[in-house]
């Protein structure tokens, strides 16, 4: 038994290839779907959040996933590539397969806080849907992208762009009446997922459950950088690590 | 006569002295990759029991459309408590598999006599951070795995078998991989 897991283990553990990066791109359109105006538009702000908030969020196009779930996808791409940096791992990817019509945004550990999974869900919903439905990929993209760009920069406490609107303040489309009671419930879902961010997060989870040898592990990195490829040969991100946060929506 | 003494001596001495660093580093290779597996165990249970919490939230959300699947409801609450009070991973596994068809059933109830249900906000967020909770723990159970993998490996492999036996690292079972745990919910919009 234990021999037939480890070998199925070995078996995943070649995985599939991922694509390569050489150099540090935030617009990876291998599906070819962006249009030239938009892939400037989301590099622009891609490198300025960098600057301003060291977060990296990459946009990656597939044509498939090859049978992979695409949560799992974007996670291991991620990882691969080490994207966000590597003591805050803020990264995220956002990842659209063209021919399977999903599209999933992985946050790594440091940026769950900002972007929850429901928050995520949410930006889907309201900002790309109706252009994903419509095929409009590239509009769609360009348009969540800024709206997680300002969760990012209000989380690290920068002026957000313009015509930013926080997005549990977006109006639902029914039941006005009972917009104070929706926001009563996500302020309730949100503190309980702040709650575990705070005793269980990454750093926090080390005090709670850890002996002082929890230090010299090495563990994180493990993840976050051996198994996985290393942090500079990912080409020229900051070896960031992902935990599985994010929200996804077929389309 | 007493010279080969003392040369077979030292000799002896160089062996032990030998025998004693590769035992030290062994064994403290064997407690670092033990304790990575420990982390590795310590995030399923927490991202397990955040889906244990967020089920009443889930719970209220759902009843204001439908106050007539309480049998199945009735299934979910049972199966979450079994969930709190499950100790080891191996009951932990069970427990939360039958809390996932649990909820699994009950939901599908509900949505099939409430389809306006799918349109709600707070539902869709709950589902959201439900299946975002799913896949945290299927990612906690691969990491675990890899760390696994690793410690059985520094355990098995000469020389390290040895200075294992001595110091009484055994291996360590993976996870097996739950049918349910594949199935992460996704929210349906057709």
């Amino acid at each position: 038994m234990l021999v037939l897991m480890a070998t199925s283990l070995t078996a995943c553990g070649k995985e599939k290839q991922y694509p390569e990066i050489k150099e540090k791109t935030f617009v990876n359109d291998y599906a070819d779907v962006i249009t030239e105006q938009d892939e400037i538009t989301i590099t622009n702000k891609a490198k300025q959040l960098e600057q301003k908030t060291s977060a990296q969020a990459v946009v990656v196009t597939v044509e498939s996933l090859d049978g992979e779930p695409i949560e799992e996808y974007a996670l291991n791409l991620g990882r691969t590539w080490g994207v966000g940096d590597k003591e805050k791992n803020n990264g995220i990817i956002v990842l659209l397969s063209k021919n399977d019509r999903e599209i999933y945004i992985a946050v790594g550990y440091g940026l769950e806080g900002a972007l929850p999974d429901s928050k995520t869900g949410r930006i889907i919903d309201h900002y790309g849907m109706t252009y994903f439905q419509s095929d409009n990929f590239s509009a769609g993209l360009e348009s969540i992208y800024g709206a997680i760009v300002n969760e990012i920069y209000v989380e690290y406490g920068e002026t957000p762009e313009e015509n930013y609107i926080p997005v549990m303040q977006l109006s639902s489309k029914k039941e006005d009446s009972e917009i104070g009671e929706i926001i009563i419930s996500w302020v309730i879902l949100i503190i309980i997922v702040s709650l575990y961010m705070l005793v269980f997060g990454r750093r926090g989870g080390l005090f709670i459950f850890g002996s002082p040898r929890f230090f010299t592990g090495g563990y994180h990195g493990d993840f976050s950088g051996g198994s996985f490829g290393g942090f500079k040969g990912g080409g020229g991100f900051g070896g960031g690590s992902f935990g599985g946060g994010g929200a996804g929506r077929k389309f | 006569m007493k010279k080969s003494v003392v040369i077979v001596l030292a000799i002896v001495a160089v062996i032990a002295v030998i025998l004693c660093s590769a035992g030290i580093s062994s064994y403290n290779g064997f407690v670092q990759k033990e304790e990575a597996l420990k982390t590795a165990q310590s995030e399923i249970s927490v991202q397990l029991q955040r889906r244990a919490d967020l089920i009443p939230n889930f719970v209220e959300t759902v009843k204001g459309y439908s106050d007539y699947e309480q049998e199945t409801l009735t299934a979910v609450i049972e199966a979450r408590s079994k969930v709190a009070a499950a100790t080891g991973a191996e009951e932990q596994a069970t427990a939360n598999a039958q809390l996932d068809s649990a909820i699994d059933i009950w939901v599908n109830a509900v949505t099939e006599a409430y389809p306006e249900l799918k349109a709600d906000k707070q539902y869709i967020a709950l589902q959201d951070e439900l299946a975002g909770t799913e896949n945290r723990i299927a990612i906690a159970r691969k990491d675990y795995n890899t760390a696994a993998q690793t410690y059985n490996k520094s355990v098995r492999t000469f020389p390290g078998s040895i200075f294992a036996g001595i110091f009484g690292f055994g291996q360590v079972e993976y996870f097996e991989a739950d049918a349910s745990a594949n199935n992460v919910p996704q929210v349906d919009f057709n």
